[in-house]
This record gives structure tokens, sequence and C-alpha cells, in this order.
């Protein structure tokens, strides 16, 4: 089955490893800018991550056909050499997930690794995990829930 | 361009704000091979450019920012800044450090070193957005806190992600102790450089950057540092608890400085402890940037009179110094003096030890009635505190002298004020006493380039404090002694501290938090670990032998700066308290009783003039310093 990342917001601390990994991980550089997921912190209160949930809007609305999805783990594949960084897919991602290369002007959307993500391996807070379609159906809901409701995320102050 | 530098930026920024002149210069590579970078390399550039015996509060000094090579990287840990500056508290070496994610941006936007030079004739600040400078007005933010700094700027410059370093009211009144303060609640606090960017007009630095820091070996460094964070995941009660931990942890020890040092036990300290904190007033924990550990607490007090909104804080450093140390224990309002003093822009550690200071300066009738002007200057009173963070933070009546720092108020005051001044050079002391907590502390003290510190440089008291102690630091087969004889035996302790000032340059250097260097082998950054990160990082070899004697140049540099500013072995002394019995509490009478054998100790291993507390000629020129050994010959030093 298909896996996607689901998030724990109420334990991240802000520490932007998933971002320095996600973008080593693909550029083989130190380079929080060029990461594929974004931790946000806004006062007061907020640290978390923001990433793609592979939802996939992009991939009709890239005029060049960039952007296909990976039949083996159902990622996201932006195909490199296609993309004219025009940027319809950061226009369209509802998340703020998709963004363009500052160095190559491309864009950069998670490739979830090609199944085996770097940002929930290397997370400290255990703030990431990597799970079943259906098992991130529920985290999903949550969090829209919460968004719905107007309700903040409920804290953890100690790792467990 | 030249000839590219893995892991380094590759780039100075030079800012003369007296001629609004913006320079980029090159790294050196003979400095990077000499001193690597950050304090090391800053001290270079001090020791070379600054004449001696200037005012420090004049245009004639300068304030370096300074990163490593590991800063911005994904070593863990690495999210770190210092500055650099002739600090006008001491008028010794100042330097002082920060997290946060000022430092990575530095290094984002291109440049490794920020060198500010010169006066503005009106207040300023700079906007550095991936390369590009700008000198912008700021008259429009005197006056105002920190936090309101902060948030205008980014309005200003219409960046969310951009990273403010600025000063508060304090900075501006040239409060001696005013901090530097970055992305809101962290503070390079120590040494007063915070007046210093005050004596400059300068309000600020915001900084922005999307540029690469590239590898020469990515899979080794990958491997190596993955597998220091996973170290640095074992340090639990760091992470669990945050500094503050340790108020308890050294009240059972007897050694939490309490009431300017009368005692090192506080019957109330539950009332101040991580519990009480979690239990109320933590929201959560934060973390500097690439920092696994995350010991930053962030937390609010919701109602009543202390009411502050949520914000980062306190530490252990703060929680014992505007509590304890006070003879306060009421939580709350130290997590509103923290917060007033983060708004401010004032060192919490200095504002505590001279707020103490004061009150038993008037308890002893030192302190007039006239100066005093109707506040109440007792112990165990928050609304007192909290008036005189104020008074000293806008240099008004008493806090106008306060301001000065111990050192020079204690001279105003007269009387046995001197004597009883807690600092050493003229740091004030923190949160951890010698006499109750390790010997060890005494001699670091005393010797201390910036002068009373417990961080810079190394971090000795883990090792010292008891004989069960695990913690070699990874310095044993340099020759550390092992196991440590005991936290209250003085023999030995000045040899042993000489691996700690030499080891503890190297996280510093390296742009790295100390927190990461301290431990054993398997919970901790270690010398071996550094040189193996350090060589995949930059393709620059490096072993923990070279590393070693790279850490003694950088403290033997900073050692002479002090030198040619007239300091030597007589400047290398402690408090006259730090001799008197502590009064209380499981390890009363405890006191330090031979500095003189463990300065001696220490002087000697370190191949010093064992009379003079000098470097001597012959060392400096074994450490490749001769040039320094040259000019301090010409100032008729040896
Ligand atoms: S930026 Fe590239 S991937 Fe995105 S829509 Fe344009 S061409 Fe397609
Ligand atoms: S799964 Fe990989 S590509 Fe996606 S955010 Fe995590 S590290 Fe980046
Ligand atoms: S690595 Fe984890 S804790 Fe750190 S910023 Fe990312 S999600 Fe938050």
């Amino acid at each position: 089955m298909w896996k996607n990342i689901i998030i724990h917001p109420e334990k991240c601390t802000g520490c932007h490893l998933c971002e320095l990994y996600c973008s080593f991980h693909h550029f083989k550089i130190n380079n929080p800018s060029r990461s594929r997921i974004h931790v946000i912190r806004s006062e007061p209160y907020i640290d978390s991550p923001i990433l793609c949930i592979q939802c996939g809007l992009c991939i009709d609305f890239c005029p060049v056909g960039a952007i296909i999805r990976n039949k083996k783990n159902g990622a996201i594949n932006v195909l490199i050499d296609k993309c004219i960084g025009c940027a319809q897919c950061v226009f369209v991602c509802p998340y703020g997930a998709a963004t363009i290369d500052p160095i190559t002007k491309k864009a950069l959307i998670c490739d979830l690794c090609n199944g085996e993500p770097e940002c929930v391996k290397n997370c400290p807070e255990k703030v990431l995990e990597y799970v079943d379609a259906t098992k991130a159906v529920y985290y999903k809901n949550l969090i829209i829930s919460k968004l719905l409701k107007k309700e903040s995320i409920p804290l953890e102050p100690y790792p467990k | 361009m030249s000839e590219k530098i893995f892991g380094y930026a590759g780039q100075i920024l030079r800012i003369d704000l007296s001629k609004k002149k913006i320079l980029k210069e090159p790294l050196r590579k003979d400095f990077i091979k000499k001193y690597i970078g950050c304090t090391g390399y800053a001290a270079a550039i001090l020791w070379y450019e600054l004449k001696p015996k200037i005012d420090p509060l004049s245009p004639n000094n300068k304030i370096i920012f300074s990163t490593g090579p590991l800063t911005g990287t994904f070593c863990p840990c690495s999210g770190s800044y210092e500055i650099c500056f002739k600090s006008p508290l001491t008028n010794a070496f100042g330097e002082s450090r920060s997290g946060g994610i000022f430092g990575p941006k530095m290094k984002y936007a291109g440049f490794d070193h920020i060198i500010i030079e010169g006066k503005s004739d009106k207040p300023v600040y700079i906007w550095i957005n991936n390369g590009e400078v700008e000198i912008k007005d700021a008259q429009h933010l005197y006056g105002k806190t920190v936090h309101e700094t902060t948030e205008i700027i980014l309005e200003e410059i219409k960046e969310p992600k951009a990273s403010v370093a600025c000063i508060g009211p304090a900075g501006e009144k040239l409060v001696r102790f005013a901090a530097v303060m970055n992305d809101r609640d962290r503070a390079a606090g120590r040494c007063g450089g915070g007046a210093v960017m005050g004596s400059k007009n300068l309000k600020a630095i915001a900084i922005n950057g999307e540029k690469d820091i590239e590898i020469a070996n990515p899979e080794k460094f990958y491997e190596f540092v993955t597998e220091a964070k996973n170290a640095l995941l074992k340090k639990t009660a760091l992470r669990r608890f945050g500094t503050i931990n340790a108020i308890t942890v050294l009240n059972a020890m007897g050694a939490l400085p309490t009431k300017y040092g009368y005692t090192g036990f506080f019957e109330r300290a539950e009332d101040v402890s991580s519990e009480r904190l979690l239990s109320k007033y933590l929201i959560k924990r934060r973390a500097c940037f690439a920092c696994p550990i995350g010991c930053g607490r962030y937390s609010e007090v919701k109602h009543g009179i202390w009411a502050t909104p949520p914000h980062e804080g306190p530490e252990f450093e703060t929680t014992d110094m505007l509590g304890p140390w006070i003879n306060i224990s009421n939580l709350e309002a130290i997590i509103k003096a923290n917060y007033l003093c983060n708004n401010y822009g004032l060192d919490t550690i200095s504002t505590g030890n001279v707020i103490a200071f004061a009150i038993e300066c008037y308890e002893k009738g030192w302190i007039k009635e006239d100066l005093v002007k109707g506040i109440k200057l007792e112990w165990n009173n928050p609304e007192t505190m909290i008036e005189l963070i104020k008074l000293i933070a806008k240099r008004e009546g008493i806090g106008d002298l306060l301001a000065e720092g111990v050192m020079r108020a204690a001279e105003k005051i007269g009387y046995g004020a001197p004597e009883l001044a807690l600092h050493t050079k003229g740091l004030e002391m923190p949160a951890h006493d010698p006499r109750g907590e390790t010997r060890i502390l005494a001699i670091k003290y005393a010797v201390e380039y910036r002068g009373g510190c417990h961080v810079h440089s190394g971090f000795p008291g883990l090792y010292d404090r008891s004989p069960e102690s695990l913690n070699d630091y990874g310095l044993k087969e340099f020759g550390l002694p092992w196991p440590p004889k005991g936290k209250f035996i003085e023999e030995g302790k000045g040899i042993a501290y000489r691996f700690f000032a030499i080891f503890g340059q190297i996280p510093e250097i390296m742009g790295m938090c100390q927190f990461a260097s301290m431990g054993s082998e398997g919970n901790m950054i270690t010398i071996k670990d550094y040189a193996k990160i350090y060589s995949s990082l930059t393709g620059i070899e490096m072993d923990e032998y070279e590393l070693m004697k790279i850490g003694e140049r950088v403290y033997n540099l900073k050692r002479c700066f002090n030198v040619r500013e007239g300091f030597n072995r007589k400047d290398d002394k402690l408090p006259k308290r730090m001799y008197e019995p502590i009064a209380t509490g499981p390890v009363k009478g405890e006191c330090v009783k031979n500095l003189d054998l463990m300065l001696n100790e220490f002087y000697e291993s370190m191949g010093w003039d064992i009379k003079t507390g000098i470097p001597t000629f012959e060392k400096l020129k074994e450490l490749g310093l001769e040039d320094v050994a040259e000019e301090l010959r010409k100032n008729s030093i040896f």
C-alpha cells in the first residue's frame, strides 16, 4: 500500500533538521531553502513542519507535463529536465508545499525520497511518521477538524 | 572567484559605519589553517586590527559577528554565531555566543564574518539579503524593545524568513552588560556586546540568505553528523528538563548560589524547579537551528501581575540569578524578569548579580538613602527586582550606577564594596559556585580571558563534580587526569583545566554549542569526532592532535590580547567571598583554599611564565605565533 507522511506538530521544536536532511538528500549540500518540507515558526506558539500530502493537484496544472506520479510509491516526481520553472505548481498547491528552488529555479516538490523519507528518519522529536494511507486518513482529518474548530493544537512540552 | 573553500561561505563583510562603506573581502586561507573560524578567526582580526588600550565604547572598537565552518550545516547543534569585541565590562577580549538561526542565515547570505567598525552619526540598521547589503535608517526604532524592533524590521523588509539581531533600550543606553538579542529571545548576553553595538548607533542587523554551503565529502559528512545527532539524543535529562534542571541538582549538592553567595542551599528550591515550570508555565520546548537537544523552554504567565506573553526561557542561569541569588522564589516574577531582560536587551546573569550586590551593599549601609529614592532594597522582594531591571535598562536613578556593572559600581560605592563584588576581571560571576560545586571552577573563573564565566572556554563542571564522574569529555587519552580526584580537591585541578581551556576552544571555533561537547564518548561530540566532521566537510585533512594544537593556539592568542592590554597574573584572582565558607547546607564550610597552587599548575602546564602568567616567547613561537610574540616584545612585555 502507498504510504503518507503524517505530522504530530505538537512535538515540533522548530529545529529545521528535517529541512536540512531533505535538501542534503537531493543536492548533497546544506541549504534549508532548497528543502521540500518547510518548518514554520509563527509567534506565538507555532513551530511546525508543512509538507506535501501528495494530492497531485499540481500534475494537471503543469503546462509541460513535468510532474508525474510515481507508480511504485505514489509520490509526486518532477522531471527536472522538462520543468521550465513557471511556478504553476506553486500557485495551485493549497499547502504552500511546492516551491521554486532558489538555485536551479526549478520546482521543488516532495518525492518521498523514493519511499524512504529522510525527514522522517532524522526528526529528533518523532514529529513525522510514514504510515499506510489508510492510517494517515485519521491524522489528516484530525488536523482539518482542528482548523475548523479554530482550536489551537495542544502542545506537548516534554518529549516522551 | 578564488578557489572554492568547502564548508565556509568564503567571504567577510566589513561595514564602516563612520564612512558608510561596505566592503566584501575574501576569507583568508592562512587564517583558516591557523584558527579554523568563528572566535578563533575573530580573535586574529581583533589582534591585528585593534590598537591596544582603546576605549571599548569608542568608534575605535570593532564588533565582529562570526560563524564557524560547521555553522549552518546539518551537524547537530551547529546553529551558533559569536560576537567578538573588546569588552566594555572588562577591557579584555570579549566574546559571547548565541543560537537561534542568525548564524546559519549569515552563512546562507554568503558571509562567514561581519565586521562592524566606526560609528554612525545617527541610528541605523543593516539589512543583508543574499549578499546585498543596505544601511537603513533606524531613528524610528530607538527606544523600542527587542520584540518590537524585530517585528517592525521584519515588516519593513518584507521577508518573514529573515533573522534579526538587535539591541534593546539597554544597549542604546550603553549599559555595560547589555546583550545582543537575536530571533527575539536568544541572547549573546555576556561581556556587553550590546553596549558596543549601541556605541556605534547600530540598532540591528537583519539577514536572510538562500545560498548553498557545499560539502567536500558528502557521504562521509552525512555518516559522521548523523552518528553525532544520535549520540546527542542520549542527553535525555537536558532534552526533557532543560538547563533549569540544574536548580534541583545543584541544590541537592548544596551548590545552588543563593543570596549573593551567602550559601549554596535554597530552602524553597522546589518553587523554582523544572517541575514547577512544567506544571503551570511551560508551553513547549524550542530548539536552536539544527539542534536535536532542544534545551530551550518556551513559557508564559497567563494571568496576574506577572503576566507575560509567550517567550523563550527561563533557562537555569536566569532562574538562579533572578531567583535564589536574590533570595526570590516567585517563579512567575522570575519569568517576568526574564521577559523584561530579553526585551530591554540585558544579560540576565550580570543583571541578577548587580541587583543582589546592591541589596547587600544597602544592607551593610554602604549605599545612601538619597540614591535609593524609596526603592525597598531588600532580599526576596520581586517588585524591587522588576523595578531595578527597568531602572538599569533606562539608566535612571540608582540604575545608572548599577548599569556600570559590579566592578565599577563597587568603586563608586566605596567602603567594602570592591571586596564584596562577585566578579573576575569585571565580568559578573554566574550561577555556579566554585566552593560548593567543583574546585575546577575556581581556576577557571580566575584565569578565563573573558572574566567570571562558566562556559567559555570548556564546561568542566561535569568532569569534576564527583569522584564517580563518568564524564571524561573524550580527553582521557590526551592526558586529562583520570579519574577525577574529587570535587573539593584542589591539587591537580590547574593541570586538569588545561585540557578544558584548549578543548573548549574547539566547539567555539567550529561554530557549535558547548552543550554538544560535554559528557563522554557516545553522548557528545569528541575531539576525534570534530576532526572527522571538519575534514569531511571542508576537505582539509585534520586530525585530533592538530585540532588540539589549534585550540591551544587560539586560547593563547586570546590570552595575548589581554596581555597586550596590561593583564597578567595579578588579574587572575577570585573575589574575597570565594575564600569564605559557605554558610549553610550540605557542604557548609567549604571554600576555596589555595588558588595559587592551581594557578601555578595551570601556567606551568600551559608553558607560561609562572611569575607573570604570560605565555612565554618560546611557547608562542612553538604555536606559530611568532609575530604575536614579537609585538608583545615591542610593547616591552617580555
Ligand atoms: S514549475 Fe515546473 S513542475 Fe511546476 S508547473 Fe511549472 S514546469 Fe511544471
Ligand atoms: S520525504 Fe524526502 S523529499 Fe519529502 S520532505 Fe521528506 S526528506 Fe524531503
Ligand atoms: S526535524 Fe522534527 S522537530 Fe525539527 S523542525 Fe522538523 S519536524 Fe520539527
